[in-house]
């Protein structure tokens, strides 16, 4: 189910007492207001954030509600919103050159207060409910061509426990990709990426990037490389040379497990740090790799290294989502913060349940602001 | 406007405008530097001082640039980064490739 997003509203009025009426009573119904007395500061407004509908009376000095509208058509950043007119001018030759301007209604001000905002309510449950269906379609039709960026489920080792943890932004799939890839016998590829960008556009992406993964960890096996910094190296060269990927940005990190040895290698492009929680001594320690984002340059500087892990230690591989998030003073990104969160967890048994305990609590449709994946990783 | 420019000891000094620099924005920030390359700029001291978050949409924007910059043959500096965004370009290696400083004075000089 899609979460209830914060309903948002733009109210642009020029009579700052009625404007004030309209802030009471919208906040007392649930929305968070965003005044503004003229369209130009409407406008300068809208720079900053994008509410989920714009009420706007059509008599201002400056520029009247017609041409507010008009502006706002030429800019899609703002075209989509949906655009309401609450005027006291509401001849019937007005209210049809509105509705032409895409407006999705136009509202005498005379109406009750109450009444007002419950039309708005719906058309803001319209436009939602018509978002839902949509996703909905899109993902039928993913599911149809039979395209995943998350697998079913964690692959089955001799010596380690693997699982993940992968929460979409806003319940739309997205540009982070997880994978594990078994080579043969002896090799377990664990890959985690994160396209840069969100929804439909970064999940679209995901999948080229994907197919690179998979096709140079092949690559490198049949000339029996056994290298997660030369895989990196074989990507980045492919990448940096696509034309249509080459301005798509995306971090890999890529974890190599050696069932025989019981031994991971590890390199990493733009990635966050690991975490690797070694029980012996109770800490948990960065990982950090050397690479570069893939097509930044084309000395991606990969180096590999080895993740010495010992009876019970842990490593997680993340990416930025589990890092960002959202609380009443705003977007925040923090390493730190994530590190302090899985502290509790790492130091139990049956850490990964209780890791996904404390990210289903942290990552409420209000807090997450960015896909979210993780990996995790136990000798056993 | 996402950005705000003037022209500064040769330098054009570009200031993100918003606090939350995100995928809302990243396509019309990135539009915005590719014109200004387009014109011709060849030295950009961006400000970030006013950016209090970042996320991967626009740190991919920001990229984006400095490769067209790249090509451009034109120098893209940053500067004026808060601590939690200092950090994340740390983190993930961006400030490998940028020039980061803490002031325009800073990165002219450099």
């Amino acid at each position: 189910m899609t979460s209830a997003p914060v309903k948002k509203i733009l109210i642009v009025e020029d009579n700052e007492l009625f404007l004030k009426l309209l802030d009471k009573h919208f906040s007392r119904a649930g929305y968070d207001c965003i005044l503004a007395s003229s369209p130009s500061s409407a406008l300068t407004l809208l720079e900053q954030q994008i509410p989920e509908i714009i009420l706007s009376d059509y008599e201002m000095p400056g520029m009247n509600g017609f041409d507010f509208r008009q502006k706002l058509l030429t800019n899609k950043k703002f075209a989509h919103i949906p655009f309401v007119f609450l005027t006291a001018h509401s001849s019937d030759g007005m209210i049809m050159e509105g509705l032409g301007m895409q407006a999705v209604d136009f509202i005498d001000k005379q109406t009750p207060f109450p009444v007002l905002t419950s039309k708005i309510d719906n058309i803001i449950h319209t436009v939602h409910q018509t978002q839902e269906l949509n996703t909905e379609e899109l993902k039928k039709a993913a599911n149809a061509l039979n395209i995943k960026s998350v697998p079913d489920g964690p692959p089955q080792l001799k010596g380690f426990n693997i699982n993940f943890w992968h929460k979409p932004f806003q319940d739309y799939p997205g540009g982070d990709f997880i994978d594990f890839i078994g080579t043969h016998e002896r090799y377990t590829f664990l890959v985690l990426g994160d396209v840069m960008g969100k929804k439909w556009q970064a999940w679209f992406f995901s999948f080229g990037f994907l197919s690179y993964v998979r096709s140079a960890i092949r690559i490198c096996i049949i000339d029996q490389v056994y290298s997660p910094a030369r895989i990196l190296e074989k990507i980045n060269n492919v990448i940096c040379y696509d034309e249509v990927l080459h301005d798509v940005l995306s971090s890999i990190s890529l974890v190599m497990i050696d069932n025989e040895t019981q031994t991971i290698k590890y390199a990493g492009a733009g990635d966050l740090p690991l975490l690797h929680h070694k029980c012996a001594t109770g800490k948990t320690e960065k990982v950090e790799s050397s690479g570069l984002l893939p097509g930044l340059m084309k000395d991606g500087r990969y180096e590999e290294q080895q993740i010495h892990m010992q009876k019970d230690d842990i490593l997680l591989i993340f990416s930025d989502g589990m890092t960002d998030f959202r609380d009443e003073t705003g977007k925040h990104s923090n390493y730190n913060g994530f590190v302090d969160l899985i502290a509790p967890c790492v130091i139990r048994e049956n850490s990964f349940i209780f890791m996904k305990t404390a990210f289903t609590k942290r990552f409420t449709p209000e807090a997450q602001v960015d896909d979210c994946s993780l990996i995790f990783i136990q000798k056993k | 406007m996402i950005i705000s420019t003037e022209e500064k000891k040769g330098h054009l000094l570009v200031t993100i405008q918003p606090a939350e620099a995100s995928l809302n924005n990243a396509e019309e920030f990135k539009s915005a530097i590719t014109q200004l390359l387009d014109k011709g700029e060849k030295r950009i001291v961006i400000s970030f001082e006013k950016v209090a978050y970042i996320d991967s949409s626009f740190l991919g924007a920001l990229v984006s640039c400095l490769k067209y910059a790249i090509a451009k043959q034109a120098d893209i500096s940053l500067i004026s980064l808060q601590k939690d965004i200092h950090n994340l370009m740390h983190l993930i290696r961006i400030d490998k490739v940028f020039s980061i400083y803490n002031s325009f004075e800073e990165a002219i000089q450099n």
